[in-house]
């Protein structure tokens, strides 16, 4: 670990809560769209299960996707005719909040799946802050000058720089980040649906500047900015390596097939 | 109809649906909010099924969400307030 990670002491509570598991780290692996979601939903069921140790899981794409969440209209989020166009597959995950673009190696995605113990007492608003406080404690020793905005904003002075959501479902926790790392905003626009209303208390008249990329803010390797989250998560709450199973990921393959890669899925609200 | 509301400092609440005879059918409520359990958004689109245009405001449509809901149901970011003000929103 290099030197310059300091680590600020987290109140002992706080940190008690994350110590009781041994968390494992699933890194490295890529999959499509469709996949990701569907490992979301096994992972979650697994950790709930007890069958799988709490996990942190860093998500590596094989190509690009709109994602929205579970409550949005298709049609009022996304230009389906122009993600078709760019090849961009649009999936929907189990989470709420909002529609997100994703492309290989220009966002940075994790998943924390956790007992609800881990959140037991706090507000959903407290604990989106509480499960993303060591991200922002590694951004910031990256010199990112970022923080927590409620609900579930990761941002900055330049500009919001990722979104969280979450669901508590099948007897455990999923909480899960996208951080823009290089996503050109304009692409955001050209594929998503973003309405005046949306932006209406937050001041902002342009919905292209509302995203901050990690990469215009350090000129820092996608790589090297994930490592250094790897290496605070590590520090503060214990991680060990550790790998899919088989039958995860053919679990995963059949909810593709079953749900998360069907029309009826994706189009549920549509 | 189309209707929006934004909670300020929360999440954007969209709603559509169709008059018939002077009432909303076809509702569907959507968004970027967070909620727990998911199917409690059948609850929500059904109490605003079927609702007479003329008769309510947004705090009697907002009571009617809140009685749908029943125990145990977390809205995060949005509201039956919130809701009601989007239906208000898309009528003329």
């Amino acid at each position: 670990m290099s030197e310059q990670v300091v680590i600020r002491a987290e109140p002992s509570e706080a940190q008690a809560r994350w110590r009781q598991y041994r968390w494992q780290l699933l890194y490295g692996q890529a999959f499509d769209p469709p996949m990701q979601m569907a490992l979301d939903e096994v992972l979650t069921r697994r950790v709930g299960a007890g069958q799988r140790l709490p996990t942190l899981r860093f998500w590596e794409w094989t190509a690009p996707a709109v994602v929205i969440g579970r409550f949005q209209s298709l049609r009022n989020e996304v230009d389906q005719e122009v993600a078709r166009q760019l090849g961009i597959t649009v999936v929907r995950r189990i989470t709420g909040g909002g529609a997100m673009l994703t492309e290989p190696g220009k966002v940075i995605t994790y998943s924390i799946y956790a007992p609800p113990e881990l959140v037991a007492g706090m507000s959903f608003v407290e604990s989106y802050a509480f499960l993303d406080a060591w991200v922002i404690e590694a951004l910031r020793s990256l010199g990112i000058d970022a923080w927590y905005q409620p609900i579930n904003d990761i941002t900055s002075a330049e500009g919001k720089i990722g979104g969280a959501a979450q669901a508590r479902r099948f007897g455990a926790v999923l909480h899960h980040t996208t951080m823009a790392y290089d996503i050109s905003p304009e692409r955001v626009v050209q594929v998503l649906r973003i309405g005046q209303e949306k932006l209406s208390d937050k001041g902002i008249p342009s919905a292209a500047r509302r995203v901050a990329p990690l990469r215009q803010q350090t000129n820092l390797p996608r790589e090297t900015i994930t490592e250094r989250m790897i290496e605070v998560f590590s520090a503060r709450h214990g991680l060990e390596e550790g790998r899919l199973l088989p039958e995860e990921i053919a679990e995963a393959e059949e909810l593709v097939r079953m749900k998360f890669g069907t029309e009826e899925w994706t189009a549920i609200l549509p | 109809m189309h209707g929006e509301y934004k909670t300020p400092g929360g999440k954007l609440v969209v709603v559509d649906f169709d008059v018939v005879d002077g009432r909303l059918r076809g509702v569907q409520v959507t968004g970027d909010f967070f909620l727990e359990p998911p199917e409690a958004l059948e609850r929500i689109a059904g109490a605003l099924e079927g609702l007479a245009v003329s008769e309510v405001g947004e705090e009697q449509i907002a009571e009617r969400i809140r009685a749908s809901l029943g125990e145990g149901v977390e809205m995060i970011g949005f509201s039956p307030e919130a809701v009601a003000r989007a239906v208000r929103r898309a009528l003329p």
